[in-house]
């Protein structure tokens, strides 16, 4: 067994369920050969930075799992021949995986979901201290952002 | 032959020192800073990174360029 990761991109014109029966054939491929999904995100439709199949926009799906590595073939033979995925791209983590980190690590990615979640549900709550929370975070980081581009285009013209 | 006279810059890999920037392909924001106004991925001697860095920058540029994340030519806006 092996980890890996694979990030797809779908047509942006597709429907929820349709979205969802992609994610779950690709799922259950993985896990009728053996293998687990350790963490399943979808990033939303995000514009690409250059048209693919002459689409400007797509649904991208992060999927971290573990397979054999001919279950991935065959999971990317699937992809080539749907036509709604417009690209793919899997990168292999780890050469071996054994029960416990798989556990470990869902444990992990399901606690730090959860914070996420709590976070999320307390903003709502209390909207006021919540939101100057985040506008000073807000107000901080694109500061950074900016200092740093600043420096960067400086090097550039030297 | 008179030494050119180069302005000074840092020598150390940003990588290195700030041990929680993180290079991966899907953390954009981190890689926009390392290629130029085209997209071009800048050599390592005008920012100082170290070979391992610059290896796994090089790579992580790429496959973002694969999966539309970081164009092949011309400015990534977001």
């Amino acid at each position: 067994m092996r980890r890996y990761e694979t990030t797809y991109i779908l047509r942006p014109n597709l429907g929820e369920s349709q979205i969802t029966e992609i994610i779950d054939r690709t799922n259950d491929i993985i896990k009728n050969d053996g293998g687990t999904i350790i963490d399943l995100n979808r990033w939303g439709l995000k514009t690409l930075a250059y048209e693919i199949k002459k689409e400007k926009q797509g649904h991208y799906v992060y999927f971290d799992y573990t397979a054999h590595g001919s279950t991935v073939e065959e999971m990317e033979r699937i992809f080539r021949i749907d036509d709604q995925i417009l690209r793919f791209l899997t990168i292999k983590l780890a050469d071996s995986i054994d029960q416990e980190t798989i556990d470990n690590e869902i444990e992990r990615i399901a606690a730090s979901a959860a914070a996420e979640k709590l976070a999320k549900d307390t903003e709502e709550a209390g909207e006021e201290k919540a939101a100057e929370d985040t506008e000073k975070a807000g107000e901080e980081k694109p500061a950074e952002d900016t200092e740093k581009a600043g420096e960067d285009t400086d090097r550039n013209e030297e | 032959m008179a030494p050119r006279n180069r302005t000074f810059r840092p020598r150390v890999c940003r990588f290195c020192t700030d041990k929680e920037l993180v290079i991966d392909y899907k953390d954009v924001k981190v890689l926009r800073n390392l290629v130029t106004e085209r997209g071009k991925i800048v050599p390592r001697r005008i920012y100082g990174t170290c070979a391992r860095h610059q290896r796994r920058v090089t790579e992580a540029i790429k496959r973002a360029r694969q999966l539309a994340l970081m164009s092949y030519s011309g400015s990534t806006q977001y």
